[in-house]
């Protein structure tokens, strides 16, 4: 009996350390975000991928890092690696998290990256794809202010493309600010988005 | 107890805080610069770090015992290495280049990729259907680029002084048999299968890949689209007929079936042409797709198509007073199943088999020609990839073809010819990379073909050289040979093959959305066969011993930076080639090649109209005939060919698209060549005819409809 206890109470004790373990790994990485060392945060979310295997966000964060540091590239080649890259991690993400709706919307930023950079190459597959992705994203989580402001930022691109008022989709940014005041999310869990819903709300007031 | 417990505490925080291990050293690539910014790590740990500016890396461990060390840079191979924590005190590590990189040399000698997927794309998807004069049709489009031929009359692909049937076509890695709607003399043809069923394909026009052979000159592979994004219903209504698909995605299966009927009898009452339509031309076509992803992440394709074509018409001839009638109605069936699984250990599988049923009724004035072909076709390849640097790969298939061909004459004879084409084959082949700036492949290819009783051994070797950043150099050689074609197997059974060598060289430049590139080649001939009498008939001689040559230089340019919304891209080829061949009495230049050819296609997309305008403009030099009237054989040149073409697109909104264009729209009169009367007039003179075109201008205008959920999608794809 003596024996088991002290089995477990190791055990405990292994387990705590090694939660706080994660816990302090990624605060260490959005330290780093933060003061815009991105490339040390990705390392170090790479480094955490690769240690918890469990855990879907790491992962997603490498992805998003390359993904956004990707945008206003010039040069193909670099780009298509480090978006390369980003698919590797949000792959891994969705595996372990599948029908993640804030992996869905990435895996969509991720094909606008491409679409930026050459639309007459990639626009024709990839746009399409992007419309049934937003779909999806939007049927999983109706109430994810991240989704609707994504999907709702996209539809207004196309919007604006064929000369169309973007205003229903205003509507919807509008939406999202109160469901981003009182979401309640889990630790290192992506919360941005309020400040760019606002922005966005700003050009809607312009027209 | 509680001795216990803190005595386990106690080791505890020793394992954590007490027995650190200092990790340092350098990184660097392999010619010793030093990296910065590689992330230097310990797998499975949190421990790691960056590279500074020298490459200079360090960071402390708790871990002990065995660990492994890995170094990862984006665009090098990762470094791994398993050993005694103790043993990475001081580290130099060499990054070794990834070569599975867009810049890394690509051998490509000889081919040109269409899609997203290839690195140096000379064609976009977009290109087949907003290219001016291609009017959807993929060869239209492909007729843009260097290597090929401007025969407006055929419409079919001629590749570098190869005729048409020297070019198969392959959808995913199946070869089609009859890829073109048939057509009467001098009515081009268009591929049978729509452009939007496919997203991506590769136009060789020389030194291709052991994995394709029985083709001299050129191919064309087209892969279908693995798993459709969406759910739809498209609407076409054009000047020249309807057409209408869907697609259905349920679970992990997708089908999608697109129809059309093109009926000319409303245009050609618009707009008549020289020729008297007694049955205007009408071609009804299916296509379908039926797609699965098995439970192992295997992909299963079915693609059916279904299509018939019927028309009767009398074309002007010199030597026939009354006109020379041609009727034709075919039926072609096509079936092609496919299936790729991935295996372990970088092993994948993939193959198939094709089928096509074609049958043809012709009249040819009061005689009537019926025939049947049966082909078949099974692939199976196998690929092993060892490492990025080195993969394998290679495979066995087999052709079935059966023809049977019945000719009634009015004087009431009949003729019966008939023959089987059986071919077996097997593949080989390696790609290697010697670095990122070097690579190579080579391959071979072996067949045993029963109609000709030969046993034929085909080298391909390609290698590229990458000079400079933006800059590569590639060579390719390779040996082809093809069976006869149908028109001379069915009346006779003592020839072999034909066959021909390939030595390509090329030159590439690719920086920013431009691609300059150039390629020069050379190609002997051989065993091509020849025969005598006017045309090839039963009672003509056959044997092989034509031969010929080619050789040419070719340049394409393509921009879509310079100059805002517009893109553009030039081809220019030259071609000096002559054949000994058919029944010609000496060695001469074909009447379909031109020695010069150029091609130019421009695009501006106009915002404020949301309309992208095209404009392409073709132009060939002289084609060859021969005149009668002074000696010699293909002995004068026609005058050159010019040809303006102008396209409009209209989004009207997201899912409507108005087109409009117009080909020739200068009117220019063409000449492909002259048809003499057999006899001489009474001045002795044989008098002739132009053969021109059908009609100078063709006028398209059509709408298109999507209908989908989320009412985005648009058919720009398809026009």
């Amino acid at each position: 009996m003596k024996k088991n206890i002290t089995f477990f109470t190791l055990l405990v004790v292994l387990t705590i350390s090694a939660q706080s373990k994660y816990e302090t790994g990624m605060q260490k990485a959005f330290d780093l975000w933060k003061n815009n060392k991105t490339t040390e945060a990705s390392q170090l979310f790479e480094r955490i991928t690769n240690a918890k295997k469990t855990e879907w966000l790491p992962p997603y964060y490498v992805a998003t890092i390359e993904i956004i540091t990707s945008f206003g590239l010039k040069d193909g080649a670099i780009l298509d690696n480090k978006l390369k890259k980003a698919q590797q991690f949000l792959d891994k993400a969705s595996t372990i998290s599948p029908n993640n709706p804030e992996i869905t919307i990435t895996q969509a930023l991720l094909n606008t990256a491409y679409i930026a950079f050459d639309g007459q190459k990639y626009g024709m597959t990839l746009s399409v794809k992007n419309n049934s992705l937003y779909q999806e994203a939007l049927k999983m989580a109706p109430n994810n202010p991240r989704v609707i402001l994504s999907k709702a930022e996209w539809d207004m691109g196309s919007a604006q493309f064929f000369g169309q008022s973007i205003e229903p989709y205003c509507k919807d940014v509008q939406k999202t600010i109160p469901l981003f005041e009182k979401e309640k999310l889990p630790q290192f869990y992506p919360s941005n988005g309020i400040n760019r819903a606002k922005e966005v709300l700003k050009k809607c007031k312009k027209q | 107890m509680k001795q216990l417990f803190s005595l386990f505490t106690f080791l505890l925080m020793s394992i954590y805080s007490f027995s650190q291990v200092t990790i340092k050293g350098k990184i660097t690539d392999a010619k010793g610069n030093p990296i910065e910014g590689a992330n230097i790590y310990l797998d499975g740990t949190y421990d790691g770090a960056s590279s500074n500016a020298d490459g200079n890396f360090s960071f402390s461990t708790s871990e002990k015992g065995a660990q492994t060390l890995i170094a990862s840079f984006i665009s090098f191979e990762n470094f791994v290495k398993t050993d005694n924590v103790e043993n990475f005190k001081t580290l130099v590590i060499k990054l070794r280049e990834d070569v599975n990189t867009l810049d890394a040399v690509v051998i490509n000698a000889g081919s040109f990729d269409a899609g997203e997927k290839s690195r140096a794309v000379a064609l976009k998807p977009l290109d087949i259907v907003t290219t001016a004069n291609a009017l959807g049709d993929v060869a239209g489009a492909l007729q843009t680029l260097p290597g090929t031929s401007a025969n407006e009359e055929d419409g079919r692909l001629f590749v570098r002084g190869g005729d048409a049937e020297e070019t198969q076509v392959f959808i995913d890695g199946i070869r089609v048999f009859s890829p073109f709607l048939p057509t009467g003399n001098n009515l081009p043809t268009r591929g049978r299968f729509s452009p939007f069923l496919f997203k991506g394909m590769t136009f060789s026009t020389g030194g291709y890949s052991a994995e394709y052979g029985q083709a001299l000159s050129g191919i064309l592979a087209l892969n279908t689209i693995n798993e459709p994004d969406q759910e739809k219903t498209d609407l076409q209504f054009m000047t020249v007929g309807l057409g209408v698909g869907n697609t259905q995605i349920w679970g992990k299966n997708s089908f999608s079936i697109n129809t059309s009927y093109i009926n000319l009898a409303p245009y050609q009452w618009a707009f008549p042409d020289k020729n008297n339509w007694l049955k205007p031309y009408e071609t009804g076509s299916g296509e379908m797709v039926f797609r699965h992803r098995t439970k192992n992440d295997g992909l299963l394709k079915l693609y059916g198509a279904y299509s018939y074509t019927n028309f009767d018409l009398i074309q002007e001839d010199i030597n026939f007073d009354n006109g020379f009638r041609f009727a034709l109605k075919n039926n072609n069936i096509y079936f092609n199943g496919s299936y790729k699984q991935r295996l372990n250990n970088g092993w994948s599988i993939s193959g198939g088999l094709g089928y096509t049923h074609d049958n043809s009724k012709i009249n040819i004035q009061e005689d009537r020609i019926t025939n049947a072909e049966n082909s078949a076709h099974f692939k199976v390849k196998l690929k092993k990839r060892f490492s990025s640097r080195l993969k394998l790969s290679f495979g066995s298939e087999y052709f079935i073809t059966n023809f049977n061909e019945d000719f009634h004459q009015i004087s009431g004879n009949s003729f019966n010819n008939k023959f089987d084409n059986n071919i077996f084959a097997s593949f080989a082949e390696t790609d290697f990379f010697f670095s990122k700036k070097l690579a190579a492949k080579a391959g071979i290819r072996l067949e045993n073909s029963e109609i000709t009783n030969e046993f034929t051994i085909s080298p391909r070797l390609s290698l590229a050289y990458k000079s400079g950043k933006n800059s590569q150099f590639s060579f390719a050689y390779g040996r082809f040979y093809q069976n006869p074609k149908n028109d001379y197997l069915k009346f006779a059974d003592n020839l072999t093959s034909e066959n021909t060598s390939h030595y390509i060289l090329n030159y590439q430049y690719v920086k920013d959305k431009q691609i300059f590139r150039t390629e020069a080649f050379y190609k002997p001939y051989n065993n091509l066969v020849k025969y005598d009498g006017a045309f090839a008939s039963p009672l003509s001689n056959y044997n092989n011993s034509g031969s010929g040559f080619a050789k040419g230089l070719e340049v394409f340019w393509r921009d879509g930076k310079n100059i805002k919304n517009i893109e553009y891209w030039t081809s220019y080829s030259y071609l000096d080639t002559e054949r000994d061949y058919k029944n010609y009495p000496t060695s001469a230049r074909p009447n379909f090649a031109s020695k010069h050819n150029l091609s130019v296609v421009g695009k501006y997309w106009l915002e404020s109209w949301k309309t992208q305008l095209g404009i392409s403009y073709s132009f060939a030099s002289g084609r060859t005939y021969t005149n009668p009237n002074i000696g010699g054989f293909l002995n004068q040149e026609t005058k050159n060919y010019n040809s303006v073409s102008i396209n409009a697109a209209y989004l009207i909104s997201q899912q409507k698209i108005l087109y409009f264009s117009v080909n020739n729209v200068l009117g220019t009169q063409n000449v492909f060549g002259y048809n003499y009367k057999n006899q001489p007039n009474t001045n002795g003179v044989f008098d002739r005819q132009a053969i021109t075109p059908n009609a100078n201008r063709f006028f398209f205008i059509g709408f298109f409809w999507t209908i989908s959920d989320n009412k985005k999608d648009n058919q720009l794809n398809n026009l």
